[in-house]
């Protein structure tokens, strides 16, 4: 018997009908007793009802056309709010709109209800989530796995200007965005040790005996493409005990320990690791790593074998991409899966496990490449050890047939640090176990090549390839500016958002001045939002008419908000002290969160709020210059802050940024970058020309060479220079601190140092320069808005459909399987 | 725990009669089956068609009785459902025991005394 449901409806009508079942069923509602929240609930149930039906279909039709399928492997999806994406994606918002007004509701007030799914850190994690997005608008076979944490990063509250952590749990409502899959649950082994033994034929046999297992249950988030033609999902696992006590311990008495024991198992998933947070050594870390991998490797083997028999396919079937080092046990795991439990051999599992997976470098930085100590690895998982042991014996022997007798190279790329120590470099791992390694900008792509991994490169040149990040412009451009939209539809029609190139159709108007004036008023109204917003959580109030100057994005020493902070004071004390005011009124917005143990980053978010408060309480900058820090940083704000931007901060030491994206999403929406030549930068500056960008200080080589020759002089630029001299001593002096006079006096040294390895003194004053071009171009109305439209227009390469592509064809090879 | 001893020629079959072999019973298992051996036995089939959940402290017991067994001992195991097949090849102790599927083709793997 075939069973069929009739389709839902997607008319004002079926959708109402599903929103007065669920109130009824769901969530036991009548609905003259329904608030916010309930309705939130009702209809996020409906659209997920219409998404499961398409996932369904979706799924199907990959299979019968037998399609390869990317797994894209991530400790960190941070996708913000969903339904909102849903309802426009099933272009359910109209009829959205015409149910809850029935209720007496508007559209806006119940998107509120919903909280930020904040699964990740920053970059890194929104990048997946931006990637999921295009995958499904490509009608591509991709999906997400991940982790279900309990709590996402946590939320920010400012507290007399200091960062306080408060943990943040998600998951309250978002039962109607998942679906719980406990049918295809997965067991994952951890700890206990190798016993050394032999098989019935004589051969060695490593038994790996002594484990406790744990239990991933996964929750599927479906992924809407636009258009909702194609549904794909983000499998994200909850841990649970194995049983749900250890039976052993509950019968000895101890129910306690049995509870505890429990518990466990469970806080595998409890709480997402902030970044910048010293994971190296922290065992619960690692056993996030590969509860995620196993559960991964597991489930994609068991969707393989559904349809093929023998590994032989493997590779034409499946890629695996892993989203930095975090994953990468995988290849281990994957090598572990086919050897020991399929039979494989080595060199056979070997060829299949690096044909298949393939890496995404995120870091210049050598310090944050993961490693983590031998003896922790084999204490948690004694067997992925000898067979990273394995990898490492094999590779280092092709590697001193490379290179006869170079043995410092051998050390360098063998997967083993010695020292006192040991430590299994991950990245090493992850190189030598992947067919591609990308960068994620052309200028890091490149220093991976030269300066991060240069053995690799030499050895594997045909491995290293580039795909600059994108970001998906339905989230960044649809969702945060629908004015833009609106005005851009008007002259392009609609379709842009699955075609950023068409964009540049909008070149010729950047000459319009009647177009700049419309440009300009979708922004002012942007900025008057951003204003409200302002006052409501940072209670300043700042003039929409000033140039809105931002810096949103995680603290960091190397992206140097302090950079920022110290032309503020620098600019502060030109108008106050010696009465020269700024060619435009200006309102610097600082938004970002500090790891909670980066002691450097806190007190750099004190710093700002500190000059803040010097700055907005004096009278002499009144309608010059206002300071605000928008505290909570998260996707659901940085939607309202990129629209709203006259000018986008992206100042971080040349070099140090792989790419960042948070550039993107601000030129795309028609902000100036002011900016170094680093990350993607570079490629921004080229898109939309360098006469559209802001560009200043030392490039990567010249910061390199000053590096190498250890020639900074930080204290020489502090007694040339009478403006940075001013700066800092008014910071000595505690001009910014006047209640605590010694509270920054620590930046003072921290600029003056030698060892400044983010060289700020060095970008000063060419920084204040293309700061002040910054303040004049801005007076020029129609030049404002043509440099605005300009960047709009010229943006279209940074969509994530154009950087799946890349990835598909280079590197995936998958391809579309349109419906 | 409850275990069904037959004889089956010169083999010794046990059958298991609990769906879960782990830390609560492992002690129990493994002593059951080291008295057989201390007693002389040395051809055992272990029918595992009740178990569907096995820990690694069952997984260890047998091996310790694999090693009781010493050389000239042997022990076929049976009956084997894929929850446990996949912990034993998890272990690789699929690689040690030979499995068969049931009672009838054991005893037939067994090698003659």
């Amino acid at each position: 018997m075939e069973h069929v449901l009739p389709p839902l409806e997607n008319s004002v009508t079926g959708l109402y009908r599903s929103v007065l079942t669920h109130l009824r069923y769901s969530l036991g509602k009548q609905p003259d007793e329904v608030s916010a929240r309930d309705l939130y609930r009702a209809v996020s149930y409906s659209a997920r009802d219409r998404l499961l039906d398409r996932m369904s279909e979706t799924l199907a039709r990959y299979r019968k056309n037998d399609a390869k399928r990317l797994y894209y492997l991530s400790m960190e999806f941070l996708i913000g709010r969903s339904l909102v994406k849903n309802l426009a994606a099933l272009k359910l918002d109209g009829a959205t709109g015409e149910v809850l007004r029935m209720f007496g509701r508007k559209m806006e007030e119940i998107l509120e209800e919903e909280s930020d799914s904040a699964l990740g850190n920053g970059g890194l994690g929104r990048l997946a989530a931006c990637y999921l997005d295009s995958l499904a608008t490509l009608s591509m076979p991709g999906f997400g796995y991940g982790i279900h944490y309990d709590y996402g990063l946590f939320k920010q509250e400012i507290n007399n200007g200091y960062q306080r952590e408060r943990p943040d749990s998600w998951i309250d409502g978002a039962d109607a965005l998942h679906v719980e899959r406990s049918d295809l649950a997965v067991v994952v082994p951890l700890y206990g040790r190798i016993e050394h033994a032999e098989d019935r034929w004589g051969q060695y046999n490593p038994m790996w005996m002594d484990w406790k297992l744990v239990v991933g249950v996964p929750y599927d988030i479906p992924m809407a493409g636009w258009g909702g033609r194609s549904v794909n999902y983000l499998r994200l696992y909850v841990a649970r005990p194995s049983t749900d006590f250890d039976m052993k311990i509950f019968n000895q008495g101890d129910y306690f320990r049995a509870v505890e024991q429990k518990i466990d198992s469970e806080k595998i998933s409890k709480i997402l690791y902030p970044a910048d947070t010293v994971s190296a050594g922290r065992e619960l870390r690692l056993t996030q790593e590969y509860f995620l991998v196993a559960c991964a490797v597991r489930d994609i083997i068991r969707n393989y074998l559904a349809d093929h028999q023998g590994f032989d396919e493997f590779p034409d079937k499946v890629a695996i991409q892993l989203n930095d080092t975090h994953p990468s046990l995988a290849i281990a795991e994957l090598m572990r899966v086919l050897v020991d439990e399929y039979w494989l051999e080595w060199d056979e599992a070997w060829g299949i496990t690096s044909k298949t997976v393939a890496y995404t470098n995120h870091t210049l930085l050598p310090e944050a490449l993961e490693k983590w100590p031998v003896a922790l690895l084999e204490r948690v998982l004694p067997r992925h050890l000898q067979i990273i042991y394995e990898i490492n014996r094999r590779f280092l022997d092709r590697v001193i047939e490379v290179w006869p007798g170079d043995f410092d190279r051998m050390g360098r790329m063998s997967l083993i640090e010695e020292g006192p120590e040991k430590m299994a470099r991950m990245a090493n791992l992850s190189i030598v176990g992947s067919h591609r390694v990308n960068g994620v900008s052309a200028l890091h792509s490149d220093l991976v090549k030269s300066d991060l991994v240069p053995d690799f490169y030499a050895m594997w040149p045909e491995k290293f390839t580039n795909v600059t990040n994108g970001i998906t412009p339905r989230r960044w451009l649809s969702r945060s500016n629908p004015g833009l939209c609106a005005l851009v539809a008007e002259h392009l029609g609609p379709g842009f958002v699955t075609d950023l190139e068409r964009l540049r159709a909008l070149e010729p108007l950047a000459e319009d001045p009647a177009f700049g004036e419309k440009y300009l008023a979708v922004r002012r109204e942007n900025k008057e939002r951003l204003s409200r917003i302002i006052f409501e959580n940072a209670m300043i109030s700042v003039d929409p008419d000033s140039i809105f100057d931002m810096q949103a994005k995680r603290i960091h020493e190397y992206k140097r908000q302090l950079l920022n902070v110290l032309s503020i004071m620098a600019e502060y004390i030109l108008i106050a002290d010696d009465g020269v005011e700024p060619p435009a009124p200006k309102t610097a917005i600082f938004a970002g969160k500090a790891a909670p143990g980066y002691q450097t980053a806190k007190d750099m978010i004190k710093l700002i709020h500190s000059v803040a408060d010097v700055v907005n309480r004096d009278k002499r900058t009144k309608g010059l210059l206002k300071v605000a820090f928008l505290p909570d940083y998260r996707v659901t704000l940085a939607e309202k802050m990129v629209c709203a931007a006259d000018l986008s901060q992206q100042i971080s030491t040349a070099g140090y940024e792989a790419s960042g994206t948070g550039n993107m999403k601000f030129a795309l929406n028609g902000a100036v970058t002011i900016g170094t030549l680093d990350g993607a930068n570079i490629e921004i500056a080229r898109e939309v020309g360098e006469e559209n960008v802001l560009i200043f200080g030392l490039t990567a080589p010249e910061i390199a060479r000053l590096t190498k020759e250890g020639s900074y002089r930080p204290a020489a630029l502090y007694q040339k220079d009478t403006l940075i001299r001013r700066v800092l001593d008014a910071l000595r002096d505690g001009r910014f601190s006047p209640s605590e006079p010694g509270l920054f006096a620590w930046v003072v040294p921290y600029l003056l140092s030698e060892r400044d390895r983010y060289f700020h003194l060095a970008d000063f004053t060419s920084y204040m320069a293309a700061r002040k071009k910054a303040g004049e171009d801005f007076t020029d109305r129609l030049l404002w808005a043509k440099k605005g439209i300009l960047n709009t227009a010229r943006m279209g390469f940074f969509s994530s459909d154009r950087a799946i592509r890349e990835y598909a064809e280079k590197i995936w090879k998958i391809e579309s399987v349109p419906g | 725990m409850r275990i069904e001893k037959t004889e089956s020629g010169k083999a010794l079959v046990l059958t298991i009669f609990e769906k879960t072999l782990d830390a609560s019973v492992a002690q129990d298992f493994k002593n059951a089956l080291l008295e057989d051996i201390q007693s002389g036995r040395n051809r055992l089939v272990l029918d595992l068609s009740h178990v569907t959940f096995m820990d690694s402290s069952a997984l260890g017991a047998m091996v310790s009785v694999l090693k009781a067994l010493g050389r000239d001992g042997e022990l076929v195991i049976c009956g084997v459902r894929p929850p446990v097949l996949s912990v034993l090849a998890l272990t690789r102790l699929d690689r040690v025991f030979k499995i068969a599927p049931d009672q009838e083709e054991a005893c037939y793997l067994l090698t003659p005394t």
